[in-house]
C-alpha cells in the first residue's frame, strides 16, 4: 500500500514536473557523491562503515509552481544497494499561501542535535545519530499547507502514512538487544493499519522578528519509538520466569512545545521545550503485565551561541523529566545531557576544526565528535575526523566499543 | 548589514591641496557618505572572486536584494554558486537607531532550517573572502570620531581624505582612513589598521557609476596587505527602485531560494 502510494505520488510529481517544465527555464540539476570510510578503534579493528553514496536534486521554480525530486543511492558494506527518495514534492504558491505536497523532510524548533518539537520527520537511527543530520531524518507522505501573516507562518502538516523510525538490525554494530533474565522471543514490530484515522497532524505557529523568533507547535502523532509488551510466563513452583514474549508495537503521543531564540549580549540565546502526552516506559513493576507504564513527560533545553577569541562555541544543556514518576520505571526521572560545539575557519574558510560533544550527565558518558574539513577546491570537500564514546553505560558509554576514525570525500556539483 | 554595495571607501591620491575653513568636518563627510540617497530598493547579481598569494581564484555567485524600510534597512543574499553553498541564504536588517545591533539569520539548506546568527560574528570573514561582515554593513557615523586630514585631486575631482576612530575599544581596526569624491559623496577607497596600528587591508573601487538616478559601486576589491590575498566583488544587472516587496525580507523567502 504505502509502495504503491509512494509510486503515486512521485508518478504525478513528475508528470507535474513535465508540466512544468514546459513553461519555465530548464530545471536545476544538483547533487553529490560521497564516499565514507570509518575504521573501528578497538582491539578488534574492522571497518565501521565502507559506503558510497550518491544524491541528486532535481527542482524547478516559477513564480506559482515548484518542484522538487531527490533520488538518493547507498551502498554499504555487505549490504545490498539501497536506492529511494529522500524528497519528492510539489509545491503550490499563492499571495498568503503555500501547499507542499509529496515525500518532504519537514524540520522544527531551535535545538541543534536534539529532537524535541522536531519530530514530524521520522529518523534513521541505523547508524545512531552519527549520519548528517539531513540523512538522519526521512521523507514522510505529507501535506503542508503555510500561511503567511506579516511575520507569522501558520502551519498544518498532515501525514496520512505512519512512517516508523529505522532502528538497527540484530548484527548492527548500533543494535541493542534488549535485556531480559530469559531470552526473549522477538516479535515483529506492529505498525498501525494504513488508514486515514492513522494518520498524522502536527501545527506549528512561528514569528521571526527583529528581537525575538519563536515557534508555538503541537501535534497528535504516534511515537516513532514501538514500544515492547511483554507477555511472561511465570513457573507456578518456583516463580521465576521461564520465558517472555516481545511485542513491539506503536503507540499514539500528544505533544505541544515550543521554542525561541534571541540576541543577548552579542550572543544568542535559544530554548525550546515541548509536553509529551501518553509515552509508554518500560517499568520492572510486578503489576504491570506487559512491563509498560503511561507517562507524560517534559523535554527541554536551553542553548547559547557566542565568539570567544575567534573560535565559535555553541552550549546547550538538555533535561528530560518524567511526571508522576514511579521508581520501577527503568529510566531515570531526570535525564541531562551537554552538549557543546567548539569551530573554528582557517585559510580562507577552506578549512575548518570542529569538536561537537554530548556530554551525559546521568551515567557520566560523553560522544566527542572531532572533525577536520577541508574545501578541497569548489565543490570538493574532505573531511577526516572521529566518534569517541566515552563510559561504560548511557544513551553514549554503551557503544563505548564503536569508537571509529573516518575519511569522507565528497563532490559536490 | 548596511549598504556595502553603495557606501564602502575609495581611491588614489594625485595632489593635495590646503585645507581650508570652508572645508566640511571629518563628521559632516561621514555624514553625507551616510545620509547619500541609495533608492528605496536594489536589485543586483554579485560575483565574488577570491584570490590566493599563489593567485589561484574561486568564485562565488550570489543574487541580493535590499530595501529601505521605515526603521531601518533589510537585505536578502542568495547563494547560487559553488554547488556546495547552492541555495543558502543570508538575511539582515540593520537599523537607523544609534548603536543598535543588526539582526542576521542564516539559512542552511543541509539543515533546513533559519537560524539567527551572532552578533559577535561580524569580524568573521564572510565566505572566505576579504571582507568581514561588518565591513559589508554600514556604519553610523557615530560610532567613530571622524578627523579630516587631507584634500586630494582625483581625476579632476576633489576627494576629501577622512580618518575615522573607533570610540568602543577592541574594535577589529584601530581607524580607517577614507578617501571621499565631494558632492557625490561616493567613497574611493578606505584603508584599514589593525589594533597594532598596522595597514591590514585597502578597499578599492575599480569601477561606479550612475544607475536609474543613484551612484553605485560596480566593482571593488579589497586587498588583505598582510596575508597577501585579495577580494575583487563585481555586481551587474543592478536595478533600483522596481518596488521590491516587503516580504522577500522573511524566512519564507530565505527557505523558498533566489527568484
Amino acid at each position: 500500500m504505502k509502495k504503491r502510494l509512494a509510486a503515486f505520488i512521485t508518478g504525478a510529481l513528475l508528470l507535474a514536473a513535465s508540466g512544468l517544465a514546459a513553461g519555465a527555464e530548464g530545471p536545476a540539476l544538483s547533487g553529490w557523491v560521497r564516499s565514507h570510510t570509518g575504521l573501528l578503534l578497538s582491539a578488534d579493528p574492522g571497518y565501521a562503515v565502507l559506503q558510497n553514496a550518491f544524491s541528486l536534486s532535481f527542482e524547478q521554480k516559477s513564480d506559482r509552481l515548484a518542484f522538487k525530486v531527490n533520488p538518493f543511492a547507498r551502498l554499504d558494506l555487505d549490504q545490498p544497494l539501497e536506492i529511494g527518495l529522500r524528497e519528492a514534492y510539489l509545491d503550490l504558491y499563492f499571495d498568503s499561501l503555500q501547499l507542499r505536497i509529496g515525500q518532504q523532510q519537514i524540520i522544527w524548533g531551535k535545538g541543534e542535535g536534539v529532537f524535541i518539537t522536531d519530530v514530524v520527520s521520522p529518523k534513521d537511527l541505523r547508524s545512531f545519530i552519527l549520519p548528517d543530520f539531513t540523512e538522519v531524518r526521512l521523507g514522510i507522505p505529507a501535506l503542508r499547507a503555510d500561511y503567511y501573516l506579516g511575520g507569522s507562518t501558520f502551519e498544518l502538516v498532515l501525514v496520512p502514512l505512519f512512517v516508523p523510525s529505522r532502528s538497527p538490525e540484530p548484527g548492527s554494530l548500533w543494535y541493542l538487544a534488549p535485556s531480559f533474565p530469559v531470552p526473549p522471543t522477538l516479535h515483529p514490530a506492529v505498525e498501525p493499519a494504513a488508514e486515514l484515522e492513522n494518520g498524522e497532524i502536527f501545527a506549528r505557529w512561528s514569528w521571526l522578528g527583529a528581537a525575538l523568533d519563536f515557534e508555538l507547535m503541537g501535534g497528535l502523532m504516534w511515537d516513532d519509538e514501538p514500544a515492547l509488551h511483554l507477555a511472561r510466563t511465570i513457573d507456578s513452583g518456583t516463580g521465576q520466569v521461564t520465558a517472555i514474549d516481545v511485542q513491539p508495537r506503536y503507540h499514539r503521543l500528544a505533544l505541544a512545545g515550543g521554542s525561541f531564540s534571541t540576541t543577548l549580549a552579542g550572543a544568542v540565546l535559544r530554548a525550546e521545550g515541548a509536553f509529551y502526552s501518553g509515552k509508554r516506559l518500560a517499568t520492572t513493576a510486578p503489576t504491570d503485565a506487559d512491563g509498560l507504564v503511561e507517562k507524560n513527560y517534559l523535554h527541554y533545553l536551553a542553548g547559547l551561541d557566542f565568539s570567544l577569541a575567534g573560535l565559535q562555541l555553541s552550549a546547550q544543556l538538555v533535561q528530560r523529566v518524567i511526571l508522576d514518576y514511579e521508581e520501577p520505571i527503568v529510566q531515570d526521572r531526570f535525564d541531562t545531557t551537554a552538549t557543546l560545539r567548539v569551530s573554528d575557519t582557517l585559510l580562507r574558510d577552506t578549512l575548518r576544526l570542529e569538536l561537537f560533544a554530548y556530554l551525559g550527565l546521568n551515567d557520566w558518558d560523553a560522544l566527542l565528535r572531532p572533525k577536520l574539513s577541508w574545501a578541497a577546491a569548489d565543490g570538493l570537500e574532505i573531511s577526516a575526523g572521529a566518534d569517541l564514546f566515552l563510559g561504560d553505560e548511557g544513551t553514549f558509554g554503551r557503544f563505548d566499543g564503536n569508537d571509529q576514525a573516518y575519511l569522507k570525500a565528497k563532490v559536490s556539483f | 548589514m548596511k549598504r556595502f554595495s553603495l557606501s564602502a571607501a575609495f581611491f588614489a591620491a594625485i595632489a593635495v591641496f590646503s585645507l581650508s575653513a570652508q572645508e566640511p568636518s571629518g563628521l559632516e563627510i561621514m555624514q553625507k557618505v551616510y545620509e547619500r540617497p541609495t533608492g528605496g530598493d536594489l536589485v543586483s547579481d554579485l560575483t565574488m572572486t577570491l584570490t590566493n598569494s599563489r593567485g589561484d581564484t574561486r568564485e562565488r555567485k550570489l543574487r541580493q536584494f535590499r530595501k529601505e524600510f521605515k526603521d531601518g534597512e533589510r537585505k536578502i543574499m542568495f547563494f547560487l554558486a559553488p554547488a556546495d553553498v547552492k541555495d543558502t541564504s543570508f538575511m539582515s536588517w540593520s537599523w537607523n537607531a544609534e548603536g543598535k545591533d543588526d539582526e542576521q539569520w542564516i539559512y542552511l539548506p543541509a539543515l533546513k532550517r533559519v537560524k539567527r546568527i551572532s552578533s559577535d560574528s561580524k569580524s568573521d570573514s564572510f565566505m572566505g573572502s576579504d571582507f568581514t561582515y561588518d565591513d559589508l554593513g554600514e556604519r553610523h557615523p557615530s560610532e567613530d570620531t571622524h578627523r579630516r586630514i587631507g584634500t586630494e585631486t582625483v581625476e579632476g575631482e576633489t576627494v576629501y581624505l577622512v580618518e575615522s576612530v573607533p570610540r568602543e575599544p577592541g574594535s577589529l581596526y584601530s581607524r580607517t582612513v577614507s578617501w571621499v569624491v565631494k558632492d557625490k559623496w561616493v567613497g574611493l577607497k578606505k584603508e584599514f589598521f589593525d589594533p597594532k596600528d598596522r595597514h591590514l587591508k585597502t578597499l578599492t573601487v575599480k569601477k561606479y557609476d550612475r544607475v536609474d538616478g543613484f551612484w553605485v559601486l560596480l566593482e571593488f576589491e579589497m586587498e588583505n596587505v598582510q596575508k597577501e590575498h585579495r577580494t575583487t566583488m563585481r555586481i551587474a544587472n543592478v536595478a533600483i527602485d522596481r518596488g521590491v516587496e516587503d516580504e522577500l525580507f522573511t524566512e519564507r523567502m530565505m527557505m523558498r531560494g533566489a527568484r
